[in-house]
């Protein structure tokens, strides 16, 4: 019984990763558009494409997040 | 290199970079030399002349952006993969009983985490259970958010591809059918692909759309429901491999590759005169792109020496493209192994090679450079990926000319690699990398990706289409890979041609041909028999002739009488082409009484013994007349089979309907024997038994046969006999055959033939 706390701490330490990844994948795509912006190459539709995965990406991030601390709760509780 | 030139093409080259060759042997340029690698991103080359100077700099910011979602895509990805393993842990599971709401709540949020529609998508990733429920998702159209980013990128890579190619956007088709495959509408993807298919057809249709045509097929698989071509389309989209399938079915490509199997084997062969006369005597990279275009695709390929400007002698393997013909041949170029040279690191083409390799002699640890266009571009990247190869040998240099050779790494690093690629060919783009590739494959690599205004496939695909663009259109890429082959650049001291073969060929005429031999000693000196025919073709034609003659010419030779059909004696004339021999090439034509049994005629069971093996045979033809064109068999056919062939022009042509024989020459003519065959009864080819009688004496001799014949109860071929004083065109005549049609003829349009020496008989 105590090696399985130990594996869903383990789970939601990598989700916590993720949704810190997911965040910066958020920030990268607006980079991305605003180069491409700049640039004067983005193509018509890249914008609201890219805005769409922004969005997608911070709503990732954030349900990875409490999925990581839904985990925590649930393993601190599998201790006791 | 070069946009717009004087000949109206648009190549353009991508050097990416180049590494000093291995062997000790760096090039003598010293522009090559201290030239910087010019790493950019794979088709990212700063294009010159063509474009406008705002697309110039578009395109490398479209090709980094296309390459950066890709990275984002992955690791959207791997955190759709991490949240699946969490959500599937048996751990996580059994843990519920010990605190249900808290492991309610926490696999609630994991659910929602890798099916958010707002958030990952449909993530369900990684695992067995992950990967079926995948698979399920994909079947319901349910995309994931990683799977919509790479869609971008590919997007994007169309994007920087038509800045090049405008009218991929500019053309309404082609414009329909890519935004239709990029916005997911599939109805409208199928209807615009007709309408493409309808306008230009089938091969215009691949050759305009080849230079998107990875990314197209991507696009495509990434978002369509079917789940099998998933995994290819990742790859493509990542440049993370070799599309492990095609995109369209997702058919694996290992599984089509295995059926191509064999050890590969290698035969030397002498080119024709023809062929000989267009190899080149020096070597240079058109000298040798030339060679493969002398070669053609025809299942061989060429390896030279080369005394180089240090009086080095090296190598070059020069390896062509797939052999036209059945998808699977005998031949390792087939279609299936220019799929399997492609897709596995090994492949009986690459076996072959390295066979033929060996065979040539080449000292361990010498130079070699490889070239090869096409599937032999593929096979030639094996051998260099090779450690073994490369462990006995010095590849120095490999150039691929329009082969898909993106995922192959050289085992030596020093191993300077060239690939030359046409965007509007399709080959290269089949390993999923084509003109809109942003990945950085291959660093060290000089890579020649441009377009010319053939966009047509196959004729863009050609070695001498290739040769030509690297002749008149892209001197700076041709003079840098020349720079690079240096070593190799001097006379060729020597050149052989091989056959290359899926497995290694049967020793000639095994089993039939593989039979212990003799000495004899004739008058042309020690002859080897028996006498062994590789390749012949044979005529029988029998008529019905006049009986007395027949009893005439049969008197005192112990045989007889003549087999008689009718009242009248049976006569053969019987032609042989032999083609190959252990005695070397050679015709025949004999004129025989067939004869029964030597020591008991039987009337009625002549006729099945006719068709015996000669073995078991015992009736025959007494051959009364011969003729051979040759002095040395002539001279030797006495001594070995009693018979006394005298010489004459023959012409012996037989084919499954018609034949021609001919003996002597137009001033002398003996017959000629001429017409349809008629109807043919398939069957194997017949042995002849052959009497003859010299000084008193009677020899049998037999022919042993192997290969199809036929039988043709139906002949209207006509004989017609000349009026040359020879004995043959006498006693033709005197039997009344001038003008007669024959009963029947047995033909043989390929077959073998095994003649031991005659065997004395006693018959009186």
């Amino acid at each position: 019984m105590p090696a399985v706390p130990q594996a869903i701490t383990a789970h939601a330490k990598v989700l916590r990763s993720d949704a810190r990844v997911l965040a910066e994948c958020a920030e990268r795509l607006r980079e991305i558009g605003a180069r491409l912006d700049g640039g004067g190459v983005a193509p018509e539709w890249l914008r609201e494409t890219v805005n769409a995965h922004i969005a997608a990406c911070t709503a990732a991030s954030a349900d990875l997040a409490e999925a990581a601390t839904r985990l925590h709760v649930y393993a601190d509780r599998t201790r006791r | 290199m070069s946009g717009a030139d004087a000949s109206g093409n648009h190549p353009r080259s991508d050097a990416r970079g180049e590494a000093v060759p291995a062997g000790g042997a760096p090039a003598q340029s010293p522009q090559a030399a201290d030239t910087p690698a010019e790493v950019t991103p794979a088709g990212g080359a700063l294009p010159q002349g063509a474009l406008a100077e705002g697309a110039a700099a578009a395109q490398p910011l479209l090709r980094t952006a296309a390459r950066e979602l890709a990275e984002i895509g992955v690791a959207i990805q791997e955190a759709s993969v991490h949240a699946t393993a969490a959500l599937t842990d048996g751990a996580v599971l059994g843990a519920l009983p010990y605190a249900p709401a808290e492991g309610y709540r926490a696999q609630r949020a994991l659910l929602r985490a890798v099916t958010d529609r707002r958030g990952l998508g449909y993530a369900v990733a990684g695992g067995r259970l992950g990967a079926l429920a995948a698979r399920l998702g994909g079947m319901a159209g349910a995309e994931s958010l990683a799977v919509l980013v790479l869609a971008t990128s590919l997007r994007l890579r169309i994007t920087a591809v038509a800045l090049d190619h405008p009218e991929l956007v500019d053309d309404p088709l082609l414009g329909r059918l890519i935004g239709a495959v990029g916005a997911d509408r599939d109805i409208e993807s199928v209807r615009a692909l007709r309408a493409l298919l309808r306008d230009r057809g089938a091969v215009r249709t691949l050759s305009e759309l080849a230079p998107v045509f990875g990314e197209v097929l991507a696009l495509r698989a990434l978002l369509d429901e079917n789940p099998l071509n998933d995994t290819a389309a990742w790859l493509i989209a990542t440049g993370k491999g070799y599309a492990s399938a095609d995109p369209i079915i997702g058919l694996s490509n290992r599984a089509v590759a295995v059926l191509d199997t064999g050890e590969g084997g290698a035969r030397r062969l002498e080119p024709t005169p023809a062929e000989a006369a267009r190899l080149s005597s020096k070597g240079s990279l058109l000298d040798f792109l030339r060679n493969l275009g002398a070669l053609g695709t025809t299942g061989r390929v060429l390896i030279q020496s080369v005394a180089g400007p240090d009086g080095v002698v090296r190598h070059v393997v020069q390896a062509p493209g797939m052999r036209s013909g059945r998808p699977d041949n005998d031949s390792p170029q087939d279609l299936l192994g220019a799929f399997s040279s492609a897709v596995l690191d090994s492949g009986p083409y690459s076996r072959a090679l390295i066979k033929a390799v060996d065979d040539f002699g080449i000292p361990p640890g010498g130079e070699i450079a490889l070239i090869g266009h096409s599937a032999g571009g593929a096979a030639i990247m094996n051998l260099a990926q090779d450690p073994e190869f490369c462990a006995r040998y010095t590849v120095t240099h490999a150039v691929a000319v329009g082969s898909p050779v993106d995922f192959k790494k050289p085992a030596d690093p020093r191993t300077w690699i060239a690939s030359v690629t046409n965007q509007h060919d399709i080959i290269p783009t089949l390993d999923g990398q084509g003109a809109g590739g942003c990945f950085d494959l291959h660093p060290g690599w000089y890579v020649v990706d441009y377009f010319d205004p053939t966009h047509l496939f196959p004729i863009c695909h050609s070695i001498e289409h290739y040769t030509a663009n690297l002749a008149d259109d892209l001197p700076e890429a041709r003079d840098r890979i020349d720079r690079q082959l240096t070593p190799y650049r001097g006379p060729v001291t020597r050149s052989q041609v091989y056959l290359l073969s899926d497995r290694d060929p049967h020793p000639e005429g095994f089993p039939f041909l593989t039979v212990p031999t003799y000495p004899a000693a004739t008058s042309r000196g020690t002859l080897e028999l028996p006498v062994r025919c590789q390749d012949g073709s044979a005529l029988t034609a029998y008529f019905a002739a006049d009986p007395g003659v027949a009893a005439t010419l049969l008197e005192g030779t112990g045989l007889g009488p003549a087999v008689q059909v009718a009242g009248r004696a049976l006569v053969a004339v019987h032609a042989f082409w032999n083609r190959r021999t252990s005695l070397g090439g050679y015709r025949e034509v004999h004129l025989g009484i067939v004869v029964h049994d030597p020591w008991r005629a039987r009337p009625f069971r002549v006729w099945p013994d006719l068709v015996r093996r000669a073995d078991r045979r015992r009736s025959g033809s007494f051959l009364v007349d011969s003729v051979v064109d040759t002095d040395t068999v002539s001279a030797v056919a006495p001594e070995i089979w009693g018979c006394e062939p005298s010489v004459a022009p023959l012409d012996v042509a037989v084919t499954a309907r018609s034949a021609r024989i001919v003996a002597g020459g137009p001033d002398d003519r003996l017959l000629t024997f001429r017409g349809p065959l008629g109807p043919g009864i398939p069957a194997g080819a017949w042995d002849l038994v052959g009497y003859s009688h010299r000084e008193g004496a009677t020899l049998r001799s037999c022919v042993e046969t192997r290969g199809r014949g036929r039988a043709h109860p139906a002949p209207r071929a006509r004989l017609t006999v000349g009026q040359a004083a020879h004995p043959m065109a006498r006693h033709l005549r005197e039997l009344g055959l001038d003008g007669a049609r024959p009963l029947l003829c047995l033909s043989a349009v390929a077959h073998q033939t095994l003649r031991a020496a005659g065997a004395p008989v006693r018959t009186t």
